[in-house]
C-alpha cells in the first residue's frame, strides 16, 4: 500500500508539472493549448535523438528543453498572434481549434518520422529504501527533478521581477499594462516556459516508463484534467490536483483496473466543471 | 453581422407561408439538387464494393456534419462528442437487436432516443451551469473519452479492441451493396429538410438570435436555455440514428469507428470548410474531404498532419467557410458598376 501511495505521489508531481504549463498559458492569454502534450513528446524525441548522436544525458536534456521552449516561442509569435487579436469567447474557441490543428500536425509528423520510436532513459544504481519501500533510482530522481522544478517555479513567481510581472498580468491585464508591463512579452515568456515544462515532464516520465510518439494526446488529456480540477489559471491548484489525481490514479489502477481509473479521472474533471467550475484553488467564484 | 438579421431567411419565410408548389420548389431546390447529384454516385461506382463503402461513409459524415451544425452552428454549443453520441446509437442499437433480440427498427429508434436523451442531458448541464465554450468543450470531451474507455473496457458487450460484429440487418436491404447508400442518403435528405424547417420555424429565429447575441436574445424574450437544449436533443438524435444505421449496414463497429480523432476532428474540418451555419456547407465539406481522403490513402501516415494543417489554414483564413468565399467572389464578378450590391447572404443556403 505504501509503495502504491509513494508511486502515486511521484506520478502526481509529474501530473502537476504538466498541468502548470497548461494553466499558466490559459491564465495569461485565455489560450487552452491542446498541443501541450505533443510538444512534450517533441522534447522527448529531441533528447532521444541527441543521445543517439552521442551527446551526454545532461546535454541532451538541455537540448530537448531548449528545442521545445523555442517551439513554444514560435507558436506564440506566429499562430497565436491571430488569436490574441480576438477577445472573449471567440479567442478561446480559435485557440482551441488552432492548437488542436497544431497537435495533429506534430503528432502526424512524429508518427510518420518515428513510427515505433520510444524513449526510455535508464538510470543505474541500486534501489533505495524509503519508508520501508524500495524505490527505483529513476523514479526518485524524477520526483526530485519535479519538486525542484516546482520550487524554482514558486520562487520565480514570488521573488523575481519577471515572475511578479507574470502574476500581475494574470490578475489584471489592464492594470499590469498601466504599471508598464508588456503583456505580449510576458505571454511569449510563459509560452516558452510552458513548452520547457512540458518537455521536462516527458523527460522525467521517460526515466520510469518509455515514451512513445503517440503519447502526446494522453499527455494533453492528463494536463487538461489536472488543470480543470486544480482550477484554470492556478499554479498551486495544478500541483495540488496533480498529486491528488496521481495518488487516485495509481491506487485505483492497482486495486480496480486501468480503464475504470481513466473514467474516474475524466469524471473528476467533468464533476469539477459542474460542481465547482473554478477548481480546487481557482480564483473565479 | 447585424445586416444579416433582418434579411435572414426572409425569402424562405415568405415562401413557407404561401405554401404553393412553386415557392416550395424555390425553397427546397438546393436540397433536391444535392440529393439528385448524390443519387447518381452508384451509377458510376456501383460495381465496386469498396468504393460504395467509401461513398456510404462519406454520406454518413455529411449527416454527422449536419447534426453538429445544428448543435454548434445554430446554438454555439461546442459538442466535442460527435463520435461518442453516434457510437452510443450504434452500439446500443447493435446490442439491442443482437443480444436482446428486439426488432431492427425498434432497436434503432430506441438507440436514437438514447443518444438524444444523452445529448439533451449534456445540453441541460451546459445551460444550467451556464458553461462557456471552453468548459462545454472539455465537459463533452470527457464524455467522448469516457465512452472510448467504456467501449474498450466492457468487452463482453462491445467486443473491446476487436470490435463487434453486427448481425441484425445483414439480411435486410442494409446488408447488400447499393441500397445502404440510398438509405443513408435518404437520412441525409431528411436531416437537411429538418434543418431547413428549423431555420424557418420559430426555433430557427431563436437560434439565429441567440447565436448572434445571447444577451440581446434573452432580453427580447427568447428562452435561450430551452432552445439550446432543443438543439442538443435534435442534433444528438440525428447522430445516434446515423450511427445506428451505419452499424447495421456496415455489419462491424469497433472502438476506432467512433473515436474522437477519427470522427470529431474530421467533422469539425468538414463543417468549417463548408461553412458553419449554412444548409449545404456540411454536405460540401463531407464530399470534398471524402474525395481528398481517397487521394491521400497512400500517404496514410501524413494524413493526420495534413488534417491538422487544414484546420489551421481554414480557421485562420476562411472563418466563414469556403462556400461563403466562393459566393462572395461570384457576386463580385457579377456585380456591374453603378448597381447596388446584391443581397449576398439573403437566403443563407
Amino acid at each position: 500500500m505504501t509503495a502504491v501511495f509513494l508511486d502515486g505521489i511521484v506520478l502526481g508531481l509529474q501530473f502537476g508539472l504538466l498541468g502548470v504549463g497548461l494553466t499558466l498559458v490559459y491564465g495569461l492569454g485565455g489560450i487552452l493549448n491542446l498541443a501541450h502534450g505533443s510538444m512534450a513528446v517533441v522534447g522527448a524525441i529531441v533528447v532521444a535523438n541527441s543521445m543517439a548522436a552521442g551527446a551526454s544525458v545532461l546535454l541532451a536534456v538541455a537540448a530537448g528543453l531548449l528545442a521545445v521552449g523555442a517551439l513554444g516561442l514560435l507558436l506564440d509569435g506566429t499562430l497565436m498572434r491571430a488569436v490574441y487579436r480576438l477577445h472573449g469567447e471567440s479567442r478561446v474557441l480559435l485557440s482551441l481549434l488552432l492548437t488542436l490543428g497544431v497537435a495533429f500536425v506534430i503528432d502526424g509528423l512524429l508518427v510518420w518520422r518515428y513510427p515505433i520510436g520510444g524513449l526510455g532513459i535508464h538510470i543505474g544504481g541500486d534501489p533505495i529504501e524509503i519508508l520501508g519501500v524500495r524505490m527505483r533510482t529513476g523514479s526518485l530522481l524524477a520526483s526530485a527533478i519535479s519538486i525542484g522544478a516546482g520550487a524554482i517555479l514558486v520562487a520565480f513567481f514570488r521573488l523575481s521581477t519577471a515572475g511578479r510581472a507574470v502574476r500581475s498580468v494574470i490578475q489584471d491585464e489592464i492594470g499590469a499594462r498601466l504599471c508598464g508591463i508588456n503583456p505580449a512579452a510576458v505571454r511569449s515568456l510563459i509560452f516558452g516556459l510552458s513548452g520547457m515544462l512540458a518537455a521536462l515532464v516527458a523527460i522525467t516520465r521517460s526515466m520510469t516508463a518509455p515514451i512513445t510518439t503517440t503519447a502526446g494526446i494522453d499527455f494533453t488529456i492528463l494536463a487538461l484534467i489536472v488543470t480543470v480540477v486544480g482550477g484554470l489559471g492556478s499554479v498551486a491548484g495544478a500541483f495540488l490536483a496533480g498529486i491528488i489525481l496521481g495518488i487516485v490514479n495509481t491506487v485505483s489502477s492497482f486495486y480496480i483496473g486501468t480503464y475504470i481509473t481513466t473514467i474516474m479521472l475524466l469524471a473528476a474533471a467533468g464533476l469539477t466543471i459542474l460542481l465547482r467550475p473554478s477548481g480546487l484553488l481557482g480564483r473565479r467564484a | 453581422m447585424t445586416d444579416r438579421l433582418p434579411q435572414a431567411g426572409s425569402a424562405a419565410m415568405r415562401a413557407a407561408r404561401r405554401r404553393d408548389p412553386m415557392s416550395l420548389l424555390q425553397n427546397y431546390w438546393p436540397i433536391i439538387l444535392t440529393a439528385l447529384a448524390l443519387a447518381l454516385v452508384p451509377l458510376r461506382y456501383g460495381d465496386s464494393r469498396a468504393t460504395m463503402g467509401i461513398a456510404v461513409a462519406g454520406v454518413l459524415f455529411a449527416t454527422y456534419a449536419v447534426a453538429f451544425n445544428i448543435i454548434f452552428g445554430s446554438t454555439g454549443q461546442l459538442f466535442l462528442c460527435v463520435g461518442a453520441l453516434a457510437g452510443v446509437g450504434a452500439f446500443s442499437s447493435a446490442i439491442l437487436a443482437d443480444r436482446a433480440g428486439l426488432p431492427l427498427l425498434l432497436s434503432m429508434v430506441l438507440a436514437t432516443l438514447l443518444s438524444s436523451a444523452l445529448g439533451a442531458v449534456f445540453s441541460w448541464l451546459v445551460v444550467r451551469r451556464s458553461l462557456d465554450t471552453i468548459f462545454t468543450g472539455i465537459l463533452t470531451l470527457t464524455l467522448s473519452l469516457s465512452f472510448a474507455n467504456l467501449i474498450l473496457g466492457q468487452r463482453n458487450w462491445t467486443g473491446g479492441e476487436t470490435g463487434l460484429v453486427v448481425d441484425a440487418g445483414s439480411e435486410t436491404v442494409l446488408g447488400s451493396q447499393i441500397p445502404p447508400y440510398y438509405v443513408m442518403l435518404g437520412l441525409l435528405v431528411i436531416f437537411l429538410v429538418i434543418y431547413r424547417l428549423l431555420q424557418q420555424s420559430h426555433l430557427g429565429w431563436a437560434f439565429r438570435a441567440l447565436r448572434d447575441d445571447e444577451v440581446a436574445a434573452e432580453l427580447a424574450g427568447v428562452n435561450v436555455a430551452r432552445y439550446r437544449i432543443y438543439a442538443g436533443a435534435i442534433g444528438s438524435a440525428m447522430l445516434g440514428m446515423a450511427g445506428a444505421v451505419w452499424a447495421h449496414s456496415e455489419g462491424f463497429i469497433g472502438p476506432s469507428t467512433f473515436a474522437f480523432g477519427s470522427v470529431d476532428v474530421r467533422v469539425i474540418v468538414m463543417l468549417a470548410f463548408g461553412g458553419i451555419g449554412t444548409l449545404l456547407g456540411p454536405v460540401l465539406g463531407a464530399v470534398v474531404f471524402t474525395v481528398v481522403d481517397e487521394f491521400l490513402v497512400s500517404f496514410s501516415q501524413l494524413r493526420e498532419a495534413l488534417y491538422g494543417g487544414v484546420i489551421i489554414v481554414l480557421f485562420l483564413g476562411f472563418k466563414q467557410g469556403v462556400m461563403f468565399e466562393v459566393r462572395r467572389i461570384a457576386i463580385k464578378l457579377r456585380r456591374r458598376p453603378g448597381q447596388a450590391a446584391p443581397r449576398a447572404q439573403g437566403s443563407r443556403t
